[in-house]
This record gives structure tokens, sequence and C-alpha cells, in this order.
């Protein structure tokens, strides 16, 4: 059996591994995408000497292991420089677009918590009952339903039967905080339509089986009431795998986020990162890439080290 | 803790006090003196003399002006020189600078900004490696200041095609951080870029024409497409529209818009590569001429709203234009399938059309030409690409069969032609007519504006008689205008010009 | 194979029956746009752009005067393709690499774990969308995205049957009598992943559909002028007020497409966790 600490360091390792790994990836990716640099920012009409000569500025004639390491160096350092297309920091330019992707899924998130919860409690109290039914169909009816499309049929419904939200208006928190929150709800919603169904569906197994476990029996032949027994055992222990459900859903929220954000048109991660790749900005491009991907391994990292101290039996696999 | 209080105290007082300053010295502001543009290009260049984009050009007219200035009906005036004089044989340029003009930073404007401007433009200020940065003041050999307020302009040969070159801006001498920080001498100064959102302009209380601009302050709004700046407009965050479709037009409320629809000047193209098989063969060039119908492709891309062209000039561009082509490739399916035959191709053949993603209107042209080109047995495929590779393999090396695109210019027919010579950079289809650069080569030392109009016109005839592309249209520019606004003028350009821009009076 | 035939549950049978018919009717469009569609599914007409749902066009025209009948059957074609295709990229890779980590463990195993698990460090969509934005928008490119993106499923799925089967006596025994764990794997322990591996690959295929439409959605799948689910959605956008029905029926067969799936899947799941028992 392994330690506490013991497991903790193996975790980390393979955290840094990953990504080490994954900036590996990110940079081969992008060392061999076809398309000059030097040419793209000086247009057609420019000469092969001004070329070169940028070429040079922006440090693209070096060798690629010493352009890996000062790129890498710089992401970790959280300074990945100065993007070809913006001529700004990338840091700077993220940190703009940041409050569209990030409160979008942050409320995306809410929204599967604050709906899955209670329709799963619900539904698993008498399952089989038609309420249950009518719940899992339209559960699997949402899972099928990609969030662009989603998003497509909430704008044609919200176009044609009440013209209160505005599409397509984006407002900064800073300016309006509600009217920030307020411009983000349709898209958020598209997009947690399929993780409300992907939590619901679980949750709801999950207590069932719960419920069925032995201890739980026990509790009732105990007296204790059904609303005791949930609060007391069936949510804590479904609570292990919730935290790694929900750090898949939040990493497919984030996915998912880059797609609706076109249809809605908001100035997020999305449309960032297809301007950069439309531009061979690669500061940019790995400087989005990278971070996302960070966010997600540490999403993952956390999610494993909590379910590890929500029940240690994890720790023995 | 102490200091902190102290110091905020000072500075509202001085805030305070300045604004009370201010309040004194202004008429009280109007705060709704403003205007939003919608554009659908993400702005990144603002270095008058590197800048490439049609879509960059059209904001910083309005920061920076050049000796002479195009107005909304391609004339060129005078602007910061109010004189010109050309020698006979046009080799000689020498200027009259405008007194009394200031930079947006408070200097004044003196021939040696003139002299420092127009040598970084062509390269030759000290180093620079001696090429130019606009390309056409290539040919520039010196500028000199020669008495008080004049500055004269040698150049290699004689061009009398140059003058519509002077519109490049002019900057104060040794200034190098217009990317960042674009100072001109342009009706409004620049005043913030926040990427993928907007650029502000706000107004030079010293113009030298007095009166203008109207308005305070002037926002470029970055839309993601012309359906997301439709959605604002309807909305009411944007004012000003341009490069809307008909239908899309439609759509708006007419008491809240007014509609504006001007010819572009653009010349939308369905390049053929003269340089592959089988679009070296005359015949197969023509047949596709004969094969399309324009007027359909307009009706799918812009809802109508665009002019058919066959040759490579737009009618916008006056007597320069040759009307008598007009017509010259009306749909004639049989004429086209004996002109395939004729060729060895009756069954037809695969050819690839790479277009540029980010532009619909070519994709769609694209997807419009591979039906209607099904009818003489030509399978269109086509590979969308994005912008940058597009320039890369298509622009400027050369590597494609056929693509869309629209070419734009300044309004000169020189700048139209110039790449259909056989060195020119911009002969991306692999044109090649001894008679076609021999005109061409003889333009530019013509001094008679007749002698100059037949030459042009002999050279649009050999364009089209050697179909050496499918010319398809003119698209309409529309543009969307809040009814609030009055004075707005569509350019045949790539320009949205806001000095005469004001608000309606009640 | 558990006996998914006999002894059906009727939520299972409920469950194949929905997904068969949902599916059915995609397979249907597609089988018989092979043969013959209404109009030519790229063949455009000025004369009737935009035209709403008709005897003559049942589902409308689009704003090239095309019929959207025949496109959005000519469009399940690249739905079903693709999809297929990537699974079988996923498949063979998440094999291969899956049931060496289960069958030797050790540095083998975290070797190729740690590999899957880098690549399922990237939101799967941002990975599918970059690879094909940099080697350019094809369907050849986005079928090698996605089947990248989804191997180290397969491949999960592989190592952690293998690591059980692996313990049975007869592979412990064909171990000993020296079969060659090449031969091991493929002939004894891959069969017996199969029931396993078959809901995840009902399940892939509908995930890989909801990315490819995506990715088309961004223009970075099928070309135009071929149609795709995703494709027309998007180009159906700026119609989304004048021409509604351009968006509801791609929309309705791409749904239909990805439950009928989940149906089928979770038909699966019941059965085999009913016959488990």
């Amino acid at each position: 059996m392994q330690s506490k600490a013991g497991y903790l360091t193996g975790k980390l390792i393979e955290l840094i591994l990953t990504l080490l790994l994954v900036s590996l990836l990110v940079f081969t990716a992008f060392s061999i995408i076809p398309g000059d640099t030097a040419r793209v920012m000086l247009g057609p009409q420019a000469s092969e000497s001004q070329v070169d000569l940028l070429r040079a500025q922006l440090g693209l004639d070096k060798p690629l292991p010493v352009r890996y390491g000062e790129w890498l160096w710089g992401l970790l350092s959280f300074n990945p420089g100065t993007s070809y297309a913006y001529n700004m920091s990338v840091s700077e330019l993220i940190g703009q677009r940041l409050p569209v992707t990030l409160g979008m899924s942050a409320i995306a998130m809410v929204m599967v918590i604050i709906i899955s919860y209670p329709l799963a409690i619900l539904s698993a109290r008498k399952p089989g009952r038609l309420g249950d039914q009518i719940c899992s169909v339209i559960g699997h009816v949402l899972f099928a339903i990609p969030p662009y499309v989603a998003s497509l049929l909430l704008i044609l419904l919200a176009s044609s039967l009440f013209s209160l939200l505005t599409v397509g208006t984006y407002v900064k928190p800073s300016d309006d905080f509600l009217g920030y929150v307020g411009c983000l709800l349709l898209p958020s919603f598209a997009i947690a339509l399929p993780k409300i169904a992907m939590s619901f569906k679980f949750l709801r197994s999950s207590i069932i089986e719960q419920r069925n476990a032995d201890y739980v029996r026990t509790s009732k032949s105990h007296g204790l009431s059904d609303l005791k027994i949930l609060v007391r055992h069936v949510l804590p222990n479904s609570n292990v795998s919730s935290i790694t459900i929900i750090s898949i859903i939040l990493s497919d929220i984030l996915g998912g986020s880059l797609i609706v954000e076109q249809v809605f048109n908001l100035p997020g991660l999305g449309r960032l990162l297809l301007s950069a790749i439309s531009r061979r900005d690669f500061p940019l491009l790995s400087g989005i890439v990278f971070y996302l991907a960070l966010i997600t391994v540490l999403l993952y990292f956390i999610s494993d080290i909590a379910s590890s101290l929500a029940d240690p039996r994890i720790r023995l696999k | 803790m102490n200091r902190i209080t102290r110091f905020i105290a000072i500075a509202s007082v001085f805030a305070l006090m300045v604004s009370v300053l201010a309040g004194c010295t202004k008429k009280p502001a109007d705060a709704n003196n403003f205007a939003v543009v919608g554009i659908t290009q993400e702005p990144g260049i603002f270095d008058p003399h590197t800048v490439v984009a049609a879509g960059d050009e059209e904001i910083i007219f309005n920061i920076y002006e050049g000796l002479y200035k195009f107005d909304n009906e391609g004339n060129l005036n005078p602007c910061l020189a109010t004189d010109v004089e050309i020698s006979e044989d046009a080799s000689v340029y020498t200027f009259k600078i405008r007194e009394g003009v200031k930079f947006h930073d408070g200097t004044d404007l003196d021939p040696i900004d003139v002299v420092y401007s127009l040598k970084r433009a062509a390269g030759l200020n000290e180093g620079q490696d001696g090429t130019a940065l606009v390309r056409e003041l290539d040919s520039v050999k010196d500028v000199q200041i020669t008495s008080d307020n004049r500055v004269e302009v040698t150049l290699e040969e004689s061009n009398s095609e140059l003058l519509s070159y002077f519109t490049t801006g002019i900057i104060p001498e040794g200034y190098d951080n217009c990317q960042n920080a674009p100072v001109g001498t342009g009706p409004f100064k620049f005043d913030s870029y926040t990427p993928g959102q907007s650029v502000i302009l706000v107004k030079n209380d010293n113009y030298w024409q007095k009166g203008l601009p109207y308005l305070d302050k002037v926002t470029f709004k970055v839309c993601a497409d012309m359906d997301a700046g439709l959605t604002e407009l309807a909305n009411g965050s944007i004012d000003i529209f341009p490069y809307l479709t008909s239908d899309r037009a439609k759509q708006l409320d007419s008491s809240k818009y007014n509609i504006l629809s001007n010819g572009s000047n653009m010349v939308q193209i369905f390049a053929l590569n003269n340089a592959v098989e089988p679009l070296n063969d005359l015949r197969v060039r023509q047949a596709i001429n004969y094969a399309i119908n324009r007027k359909d492709i307009i009706s799918v891309t812009m809802d109508g709203a665009g002019v058919e062209l066959t040759t490579a000039m737009s009618p916008a561009m006056g007597s320069y234009y040759d009307t008598s082509l007009d017509g010259t490739f009306d749909q004639n399916l049989e004429k086209a399938k004996s002109l395939m035959a004729d060729a060895g191709y009756e069954n037809g053949f695969d050819i690839t059309c790479t277009v540029p993603s980010s532009y619909l209107i070519h994709v769609n042209t694209a997807v419009e030409l591979a039906s209607e080109l099904k009818a003489i047995g030509i399978n269109l495929e086509i590979k969308q690409v994005d912008w940058a590779t597009w320039l890369d393999t298509v622009y400027t090396g050369r590597q494609y069969e056929t693509t869309v695109i629209a070419l734009t210019s300044t309004y000169a027919p020189y700048d139209v032609l110039e790449r259909y010579q056989t060195e020119s950079g911009g002969n991306f289809i692999n044109y090649s007519n001894s008679k076609v650069d021999e005109l061409m080569a003889r333009i530019p030392g013509t001094i008679d504006e007749n002698e100059k109009v037949s030459l042009y016109h002999q050279v649009l005839g050999i364009l089209t008689d050697d179909a050496c592309s499918v010319y398809i249209q003119d698209p309409t520019t529309i543009t969307a205008v809040s009814t609030r606004l009055e004075g707005y003028h569509v350019y045949p350009m790539y320009v949205q010009d806001m000095s005469q821009v004001k608000l309606v009076s009640n | 194979m558990p006996n998914t035939h006999k002894n059906r549950s009727p939520e299972a049978s409920a469950f194949y029956t929905a997904g068969l018919i949902l599916l059915g009717i995609v397979v249907a469009a597609f089988i018989v746009s092979l043969f013959w569609t209404p109009y030519a599914p790229d063949a455009t007409d000025a004369a009737s752009k935009l035209v709403p749902p008709s005897l003559e066009h049942p589902f409308g025209t689009d704003n090239f005067g095309r019929d959207v009948l025949s496109r959005v059957m000519s469009a399940s074609k690249y739905t079903i393709f693709i999809s297929a295709a990537g699974v079988a990229i996923a498949l063979i890779l998440g094999t291969v690499a899956g049931i060496p980590a289960g069958y030797y463990g050790g540095f083998t195993d975290r070797g190729i774990m740690l590999l899957g698990n880098s690549i399922m460090c990237f939101p799967g969509i941002l990975l599918a969308l970059v690879a094909v934005a940099v080697f350019g928008p094809s369907v050849t490119n986005v079928i090698w995205a996605l089947g990248l993106v989804f191997a180290p499923t397969f491949a999960r799925v592989c190592r952690v049957g293998t690591m059980e089967i692996k313990e049975l006596d007869y592979i412990t025994h064909a171990h000993v009598m020296g079969v060659k764990p090449a031969r091991i794997m493929a002939f004894h322990i891959f069969p017996n992943l199969v029931p396993q591996l078959l809901p995840a690959t009902v399940i892939g295929l509908a995930n890989m559909t909801l990315f490819e439409s995506g990715m088309s959605y961004l223009g970075l799948g099928v070309q135009p002028p071929d149609a795709s689910f995703g494709k027309m959605l998007s180009d159906a956008q700026s119609y989304i007020r004048v021409a509604p029905w351009l968006i509801v029926f791609p929309a309705l067969m791409l749904v239909f497409y990805i439950l009928g799936l989940y149906f089928i899947s979770e038909g699966l799941r019941v059965s085999l966790s009913k016959g488990g028992k």
C-alpha cells in the first residue's frame, strides 16, 4: 500500500511529465504549419529582404531546440511573448478574452449543478415512474444535441418568441456586470444542456446504486427519513465519482465554449484562437492551446487528489 | 496610509480644477457627438507606409494625409501640398507644401517632414535597405527641399502616373512609431486600439481645414462577420456599417437607417493560372468565359447588387474604362462547348479552385461557378484555405490552378493594370503578352491624356481578347448609415471618410 | 459475446427499437442518396433562391437555390463515413496501444498511458481543431484528427480489459506453454475485449459526429460545395429569421443520427449489465 505522500509525488511527477509532453506536442505541431509567418505579416507586396529581416527579428531563424527552450520558459514564467499579429503581449490578449470564456464556463457549470442535482434526486426517489422516465428520455435527447445546434435553436426561439434577449452584443463585466451575465446566459445554457443530461444520468444511477447498498438499507431500518439518508450517506458517497465527472464536464464545457462563442459572436478565446490560426500567430496560438491544456491538466490533477481524499480506497488501485 | 489619502485628495482637487478649466474653455460637449463604424476585418497595421490590407487603410485614412488626397468622386485634390509642378518629361515632381498645418503631437508640418516621409516610403532613409515600403514609389531617386516651401521629387525615369501615390501619409521627421502611436495631420487623432474589439479615434482640434471634423469621437468596432454587424446595427450599437449585401440591407428598419450604395471599384476575378494545363489554352479560357452566367453569380453572391464585368477594370474608372467591351462574354453554352471541343476537351476536365475561406463572397462565387461549369464538363473542386495560406501559395507562390478574389486598387488606372505585365510581382495569373508589356511601358511617359486613354483601352482590349481570366463583377458597396448622422459619403475605394459626418441637426 | 439477443429486457428492446428507427432514417437517406436524389445536391438555381418547403422542394431551397432535401441526403454520407472511418482509426490505434499496455504493465504501460493522458489533456475539440487547421481542412485530415483524439479512450478500455483477462487461467496457461505474447494478445485477449469495445465503438461514433459537425460548422471539415450537416447549419445562420427551414432539417437529421447511436449504446449497456448479473 502506498503512503499518501507517495501517491501525491507519483501524481505530481505524472503531472509534470504530461505537461512536458503536451508542450512538445504543441510545439512540434506548430513548427510544421505550412505558411511563412514573416511573409504573412508583411503581406504579398513585401520584398524578400524585408521578410528575412523580420524573420530574424522574430527569432525564427534560430534552430528549433533553442526556440523550443525559449518558448517553454516563456510559457512557464507566464510571459509567453508578443503576438505577431496584434503586436501585443499574449498574456494581455488572453486576459482580455478570458472573461468571456471563463464566465461562460462558470455560468454553464452553475446551471449544470442547480438543474441536474435536484432533478436527479427527485428522479431517483422513485425510479421507473413516469416523471423519472420523462426526465430520462429528455436527458437522452439533450445529450444528442451539439451545443452549437442548441445555440441556433435557442436563437431561433429567442428571436421569434421574445425579443428580450439580445443576441450578439457583448457587455464587458467592468461596464455592467448584470448585462455581462445576461449576454452570456443563452450561450451558457446551450453549452450546459448536454452536460445537464450527462450529470443527471450519472447522478441518478449512482444515487440508486448507493441506496441499494447495505449500509443505507440498515439506516432505513433504523427509521431515518429518505432525505436524511440522502444527505448523510448517498450524496457524500456519490460525490467521489461526481468529482471526476465534474472535471470531465468542465473540460468539455471549456471546449464547447470555443464553438458556441462563434455562434453568438462573443469575443472569447475561441475567436482569438481561430484568428491566431489564420494569421500564423505562433506565440498567441501556442499560448492559448498550452494554457487551456494546463487548465485541463490541473483540473484532472485536482480531481484525482480530491477523490483520493474523499475515498482512500482509490489510492489502492 | 496617510500619504495615500493625501495623494488622493490632491489628485482629486487637481482633477476637479482641470475639469473646471476644461469646462470654461470648451462649449459643453454633446454626449452623442460620436459615431460607431462596424468593420469586419481585424485591424493590424497603422503605419501609413507598410499598410497592406484594405481594412486598415480605411481606418488610417482619417489619421494620415498625403500631399494629395482622393475625394469621394475619385478626384485627386491637393491636400498637404497646395500645388504641384510636373516637369515636361514627367521625371521631376515639385510640390508646394501647405503652411499652418499641425501634426497631432502639436508640431508644425515642415518640408523636412515631407522629405523624411517620402524618403521613408521610398526606402531611401538611412538604415533602410533601399526597398521601397510603398512599392510604387520605388522609382523615386531623390527627395529634396528646393526653396522655402517646395519639395522636389526626382524619379529614375519618367512617370506621369505617379501623382496618385503621393497620397501616402506624411509623418513627423524622424518618427518611427506609427504602428503603436500613429501621428499624422488628419482630421482624427489615434486614441486606442483594443484587439478584437475596437479602434478609437478622437477629434483633431487643430485640423487645418477649419470647421472639420464635426464628430468628437469615432469608434471602429470589430464585428465577427456581416451578420454580427447586422445584429449590432439592429441593436443600435453601430451607426455605420459598410459592405452589406442587399438582402441583408432589406432586413433593416428604413426609418432608422439610410442605405447608400455605390460601385466599389473592385474587380472580382475568377483567376485562371495561365501557366498550367489546360488553362494555357486560349480556347479553354474563352470557353469558361462563355460558360458562366455573371448575372446569376451576382444574384447569388450579392443578391443582385453588382455590375457585370468582362474586362480588368471597373466602370467606376470613368473614361479609362472601355465600354465597347461590355457584353463580350454573354453566356453562350453552344459556343463554350465547341471551344472546348476544339481544344480537345469535349469531355471536360477536373480542376481545383483555391479560395480564401475568410471571404464568403468568393467562396460562394466558387460554389456557383462549380455548378455552372458542370454544363461544359468542367469539374471544379473547391479548396478553401485560410488567408495566410492563400497569400503564400496562391498570390506569392502562384501554386494554384484557379482562384476567386477581388482586386482592389487606388483610383488610378495604372494601378489596376500594372499587374498584367509579364514581370510584375502582382501578376499572379502568370499572364504574359509582349504587346501588353510594351503598351504598359509607354504609359508612364505619356503626357497627353487622350493618348493615355487610348493606350489603356488597347491594353483592356488585349486582356479581354486573350481571356486572360474571367472577370465577374464590381460588387456594389452597400452601406447602412444611422438616420441620426448625415454627411457620410461612399467612396469608390476602401475608405471610411469620417471628417464630413455630423449629427443631424434637429 | 453475451447473450444480448435472448432474454432481452423490455428496457433494452425499447432502446434498440428507438435507436434503430432513428439511425435507420439517416442510413436510409444515405443509401438512397447513393443512387438517387431529387435534384443534384450541388446544382444551383439563381431563379429559385430561398424557396420555403413546398411540393417541389419538400425541405425548401437554400440561398443558392439548391434543394435542401437532396443536400441533407448527401450530407448523411459524410457524417456516416467520417464517423465510421474515424472510429476505425481510433479503434486500431487504441487496441494496438492499449492491449500491450495492459499486458506488459510497468514501464510500457506508464509510457503509453502518459502519451494517452497528454492527448486527453486538451479539450478534445481543441486538439482536433488545431490539427485540422494546421494540416488544412479536408475530410481525410478530419478523420485522422478525430481518430487520434479518440484513440486514448479505446486504449483505456483495452488496457483495463486486458489487465482483467490476463489473470484468467487459460492465458497464464498459454503463457507457460510458450505461446508468443503477440499471439496471445491477438488471438486470446482481443476477442474477449469485443463485448467491452462494442458499446465504446457505438458511443465513439456518436461523439465523433458531434465533433465533426462542430468542425464543419467552423468551416474546417467537409469543403463546399459538398454538403455536411455542420456546414449547412453555419451557412443557414445568416438566414435564421427569413429561412428557418435551412436550420431545422439538417439539425433534425444530425440529432437523429447521434440520438440513434446513443439509444443503441444504452441498449447494449443495459443488456450487458443484465447479462453480467
